[in-house]
């Protein structure tokens, strides 16, 4: 015998279900919390949609404009977010139901009060929608904040020399917005790339503080007192102090020749954080018409995917509430199954698990169609608000 | 109208195995999953390079196709074995305790074990054997046990298990007291509880001495493509059987009909289906206190609910390198990095916000070298909070607050292991309590179910599993349920809730 030190063990073995049915009867039957702390800043932090309104929109360059948008969900809020995020906006043009994302260039104190400003560059339908026809007072429902373009203290260095290309300001505007307030504290040194100084999306006076430097870099215009030309490791250089890290935020192409440049400064490329780009058609002179079958819950839509586009685009055109949130494959919010059929997912934006490529799951943000296609689709729950 | 055999609440480990095995018994089964992916904790996600495991540090009961253990025989049977390709790990984990100064690496195998702890002290092989045969006593009793269907012959029992019986009722540290091995080797045969998260006084020795055991004789492994895999094995699976999955599908509400049986349910967009059969892969808090009308819910399941304790709060801090793990010194798989190997003190600790340095920490290259680029390294630490810190953090402070918590235990990692890894960090992502909180929607983002506790422990769960059932119709299954917390538990728990759900549709003539 193994035990011998507890003599009453047989007993109490035999006591068990007796005591449990003890413990039991003396707890009083009060009835249980319909939420708790933890849930509700998790809620509060993660709404997923809030819905909202346009209170402003104001041009501050060439078809561009700032778009001021406040909280109408019930506590008037949006979510505190980290600066360099982007958000979602949801809307319908025409018969088509559209979600497209936009960095965000308020601070994360303004969500707090209800207020989310995106810097709106003409691009596409949705953006010309926004520039051209919306107005104060249009409902839309914005996607919350979501991304990893954010400064992390814990990863990166005291200084994050940002690279911001034309309208791809927006995420700096934010970390700017954040320093001065106090949510965000590293020191950030900006060169932004512009044509000329009339393309520039901030006044330089208003950024004047102690850890921010912002240096304009004019590529089509010669000025005393602005930098000249292409963002180089010689103007870096001039610029940056021995350790860190980099964040870029602009056109496919700055991204390439301002990475090379670190690189011969030796930067590994990989320590370099660049936001995602949005992904835009396929090139075809007479790009065909597929038929795509939707299933979102128990409903079946069948829809025309033309061949150059998205399957989101299909889904989008036919008014079908598709979930989108980066455009760019990276956060998984479109996650659908693949039923039937041909795709190809661009290596670039190929950001999926190892077990969705397995088992045939895709993001049609950053799919294309190669044959007709069957593919079930998680529902948006924007789709329901507006 | 929408019209299914069973509805499952909540596509997670349990929900999944419910319903692949509801859907092989030839019934119609429809999964409603909150989330846009199926899995709940068994999950991974990517970030710039790298796809990191959300949960998993080991899987056990996996072992070999010629010599399966008790989860990959579940998975056989759910239709899923050949859908998973699994990784064996090395070894079973490297133990730190800085307070005792402790420092050793333990392999699988019982007589390597054996061995290794010879080196501890002059009779730890001894011990360690002694130990082994009462595991197996506990393994086979538990076998009798189950099948005997809870109507056990107390003669033979205490005849053929004296020893079962007479440490059933027993805590670890009871247990262990009474066995009066030296300091050292019961600090180690300790080192796993972390993965229950209940201290010495609250756990079952039973549950705790038959987990070790089930490590160290079948070792452990992981599946290649992060538990993600598993998750998609059985979604799929389910397709195949003609099941269907709703994502981004919340439930709110059980409805019950005027005998208080189970008739349907209603979903966030206000929609019903219609059911007779309801599994519940969520919290009974859950169920009980906002799913059912109130009027449903019977006061004893108030009573039961009430009477049970939250486990431990998930926090984790995942990390990619650019370096190897050569490059960094990280030599082994699974780290367990306690500030002492009191189980008490440091689940006291782990009380804290701000003194919770303990963690259980997987470097993933050295169990799956393909699980990142060449050259990089993925690792991720755990710690569970076993009291509600999170509840009072400010929304404008929770991003500060969550990285000075993970760097603190970075810091502490690199000290035990002598090792410097902030510097080449490329990639990092924190999850806090308001995460799991986030992703499961369990109260106060617990990970762990309820809390193993001395008279709410396994032996107890499973004889009273009946008893623990109020609502005709249905069942509860998953990390809340009878086998408690852990992934094997947690598919096991939500199979054998579809057994009992297929056995009520007959009883029912359905």
């Amino acid at each position: 015998m193994l035990f011998s030190k507890y003599p009453d063990d047989i007993k109490r073995f035999q006591e068990m279900t007796n005591d449990r049915r003890r413990i039991i009867d003396n707890t009083p039957a009060t009835p249980l919390p319909q939420t708790y702390a933890v849930n509700q800043l998790s809620k509060a932090l993660h709404p997923n949609v809030i819905p909202a309104e346009i209170v402003d929109t104001k041009e501050i360059g060439r078809n561009c404009k700032i778009i001021t948008l406040k909280s109408t969900s019930e506590n008037g809020r949006f979510p505190y977010f980290r600066a360099g995020q982007f958000i979602t906006i949801s809307a319908r043009v025409g018969d088509s139901f559209i979600t497209r994302p936009y960095s965000i260039s308020s601070s994360p104190y303004q969500a707090m009060q209800g207020i989310m400003e995106v810097i709106v560059q003409k691009a596409g339908l949705f953006s010309t929608y926004l520039l051209e026809e919306a107005k104060v007072g249009d409902k839309v429902v914005v996607g919350e904040p979501t991304g990893d373009f954010y400064y992390d203290n814990i990863r990166d260095r005291e200084t994050i020399v940002a690279i911001a290309g034309g309208s791809g300001i927006t995420p700096f505007i934010s970390m700017i917005k954040s320093i001065i307030e106090g949510s965000d504290d590293f020191n950030l040194i900006v060169f932004y790339g512009v044509r000329t100084r009339s393309d520039l999306l901030i006044d330089l006076d208003s950024v004047k503080h102690e850890k921010i430097k912002v240096i304009p870099v004019l590529s089509h215009e010669e000025v005393d007192g602005y930098e000249h030309g292409f963002i180089t490791k010689e103007l870096i250089s001039k610029y940056v102090p021995a350790k860190y890290s980099v964040f870029m935020c602009g056109p496919d192409a700055m991204y390439n020749f301002v990475t090379d440049e670190f690189v011969k400064l030796g930067l590994d490329k990989h320590s370099i954080r660049q936001e995602h780009n949005s992904i835009g058609d396929r090139q075809f002179v007479e790009p065909k018409v597929f038929k795509l079958t939707v299933h979102m819950r128990d409903q079946v839509y069948v829809v025309d995917a033309y061949q150059n586009e998205t399957l989101v685009c299909a889904m989008e055109r036919a008014g079908l509430a598709a979930p989108v949130r980066c455009k760019s494959g990276s956060c998984g919010f479109c996650h659908s199954r693949l039923v039937k059929g041909e795709v190809t997912t661009p290596e670039k934006y190929e950001s999926r698990r190892a077990a969705d490529k397995k088992f045939g799951y895709i993001h049609p943000c950053c799919t294309y169609p190669d044959s007709d296609l069957e593919i079930d689709v998680p529902p948006f729950v924007a789709g329901e608000m507006i | 109208m929408r019209k299914y055999d069973v509805v499952v609440i909540g596509a997670g480990n349990g929900g999944l195995a419910a319903a692949a095995k509801i859907l092989s018994a030839g019934k119609t089964c429809l999964v409603c999953e909150k989330h846009n992916i199926p899995g709940g904790f068994a999950t991974s996600f990517v970030r710039g390079r790298f796809e990191f495991e959300a949960s998993l540090h080991e899987f056990n009961g996996i072992q070999t196709p010629e010599n399966p253990g008790s989860a990959r025989l579940l998975f056989n049977e759910l239709g899923v074995g050949d859908k998973i390709e699994w990784i064996q790990l090395k070894e079973a984990y490297r133990l730190i305790s800085l307070k005792e100064g402790y420092d050793f690496t333990m392999p699988f195998g019982l007589e390597a074990f054996a061995e290794a702890n010879a080196k501890l002290h002059p009779d730890g092989k001894k011990c360690i054997q002694h130990f082994w045969s009462l595991c197996q006593q506990i393994r086979e009793a538990m076998n009798y046990l189950a099948e005997s269907k809870g109507k056990p012959d107390p003669k033979v029992l205490v005849e053929k298990y004296g020893d079962y019986v007479r440490c059933a009722s027993y805590t670890v540290n009871e247990a262990f007291e009474a066995l009066g091995y030296p300091k050292i080797i019961v600090d180690n045969l300790n080192a796993y509880w972390c993965y229950l998260g209940a201290d010495g006084d609250n756990l079952s020795f039973l549950h705790y001495a038959n987990m070790i055991y089930s490590y160290i004789i079948g070792g452990a492994a992981i599946p290649s493509m992060k538990s993600h895999e598993i998750s998609l094995a059985l979604e799929t699976r389910i397709h195949e059987l003609g099941g269907d999955i709703w994502f981004n599908t919340e439930v709110t509400k059980i409805l019950t009909d005027e005998e208080g049986h189970v008739c349907g349910v209603r979903l966030c967009d206000g929609s019903q289906v219609e059911t007779r059969h309801v599994i519940a892969n969520c919290s009974p808090h859950v169920v009980y206190g906002r799913l059912l009308e109130e009027s449903a819910v019977p006061e004893r399941a108030l009573k039961l609910t009430n009477s049970r304790k939250l486990a431990g709060r998930g926090f984790t801090a995942f990390y990619a390198f650019n370096k190897s793990p050569e490059e960094l010194g990280l030599t082994d798989h699974n780290y367990f990095v306690y500030e002492s190997s009191d189980s008490i003190e440091m689940y006291k600790k782990m009380g804290t916000m701000y003194e919770n340095y303990g963690q259980a920490t997987c470097v993933l290259n050295n169990a799956d070298p393909n699980c990142s680029p060449k050259g990089t390294t993925i690792m991720y630490s755990t710690t569970l909070f076993t009291t509600d810190v999170w509840k009072d953090v400010k929304e404008e402070d929770y991003y500060k607050l969550k990285n000075q918590i993970a760097l603190a235990m970075l810091k502490r990692f690199e000290e035990a292991v002598g090792v410097s890894l902030q510097e080449h960090i490329e990639e990092i992502a924190v999850a806090t309590p308001q995460t799991y909180a986030r992703y499961c929607g369990h109260p106060q983002g617990v990970i762990y179910g309820y809390e193993s506790q001395p008279r709410d422990g396994l032996l107890n769960r499973i004889m009273m599993v009946e008893e623990d059932r109020f609502v005709p119709g249905l069942r509860i299954g998953g990390g809340f349920g009878e086998r408690l917390l852990g992934f094997p538990s947690s598919y096991k728990s939500g199979y054998n809730e579809a057994c009992r759900t297929l056995s009520d549709m007959q009883k029912e003539g359905n």
